[in-house]
């Protein structure tokens, strides 16, 4: 693949990630948690995981991230998505060596709960206080139906653009 | 993948998420503490014992940004905001039927049963 058709690739991407950030703002949930989301514009990360090298992944996580904060106007919360994310991609990263392309729902939930911990930790520290805590276990129950849901979403992903 | 990694993958998944279920129906027990810090950037700014309190309302401010906090028959909320989510203000109150803190992350607030600390402390 050309460098061309990489960055072309990896734009748009970025572009689906953002559409999706950007659609799911519009879903309300039901409950209020700090921090809890669907988190459906990581079916993105987790394909690109999967598909396309380290440094692609993370450049379109960074600018999804950015992007993402800059468009829904809160930009304090780019500190606890940035932290979440980076840590469930590195999580991701490393479990993608061992768990296939068949078991890529499991590698997205343990994402999410990677992505959980890493913002309750930013949460903490931020506050500086640990009943933040509290909320970790809500935020993992969560976490891991909607990072199976997305999971699901991204195995889909991978296996029909591989036949192509 | 072979059959042994697949298994410990999913039973470490398992534990994970069951272990979360059983932590977060504590998170609904009743507290047992009536006094509740009021942390504010880290610090905290008030300390309120619940079962005294007489009903009022007050602002904490920090860097300019405000939570209008109330005290009503012995529970404790935010009942508005100037943060962007309003997360603070749609968890509702504290006290009557749950003991997890209330978190206005962009404001840097958080109001948590004394306890709660030490509960965190010691896992
Ligand atoms: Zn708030």
């Amino acid at each position: 693949m050309t460098n061309t058709k990489r960055i072309v690739r990896a734009g748009l991407l970025t572009c689906i990630a953002l559409i999706i950030f950007v659609v799911e703002m519009q879903i309300p949930l039901p409950v209020s948690v700090p921090g809890m989301k669907l988190g459906l514009a990581n079916i993105v990360t987790v394909y690109a995981v999967y598909v396309l090298s380290v440094k692609e992944t993370a450049l379109i996580l960074t600018a999804r991230l950015i992007l993402g904060a800059v468009f829904s106007g809160n930009i304090s919360a780019l500190l606890f998505s940035a932290s979440g994310g980076f840590m469930c991609l590195t999580a991701m990263l490393i479990l993608s060596r061992f768990i296939d392309k068949k078991h890529i729902w499991l590698c997205s939930m343990f994402g999410a709960v990677f992505h959980n911990l890493g913002q309750i930790i930013a949460a903490a520290a931020v506050t500086g206080t640990l009943s933040v805590f509290a909320y970790l276990p809500l935020l993992t129950v969560f976490g891991c139906i909607a990072g199976l849901f997305t999971g699901i979403c991204a195995q889909t992903a991978v296996n029909r653009t591989e036949k192509n | 993948m072979n059959r042994k990694s697949r298994i410990l993958a999913v039973a470490a998944m398992a534990v994970i998420f069951l272990t979360a279920v059983i932590l977060a129906v504590h998170f609904y027990v009743k507290p047992k503490s009536d006094r509740v810090n009021i942390i504010s950037g880290g610090q905290i700014v008030r300390t309120i014992d619940l079962s005294t309190a007489e009903d009022c309302q007050f602002d904490i401010i920090y860097e300019g940004r405000r939570n209008t906090v109330e005290i009503k028959n012995h529970t404790i909320c935010v009942i508005s905001a100037d943060c962007p989510d309003l997360i603070c203000v749609k968890t509702g109150a504290m006290g009557a039927d749950s003991s997890g803190p209330v978190v206005c992350l962009p404001n840097r607030l958080v109001i948590e049963f004394e306890e709660a600390s030490a509960d965190g402390k010691s896992g």
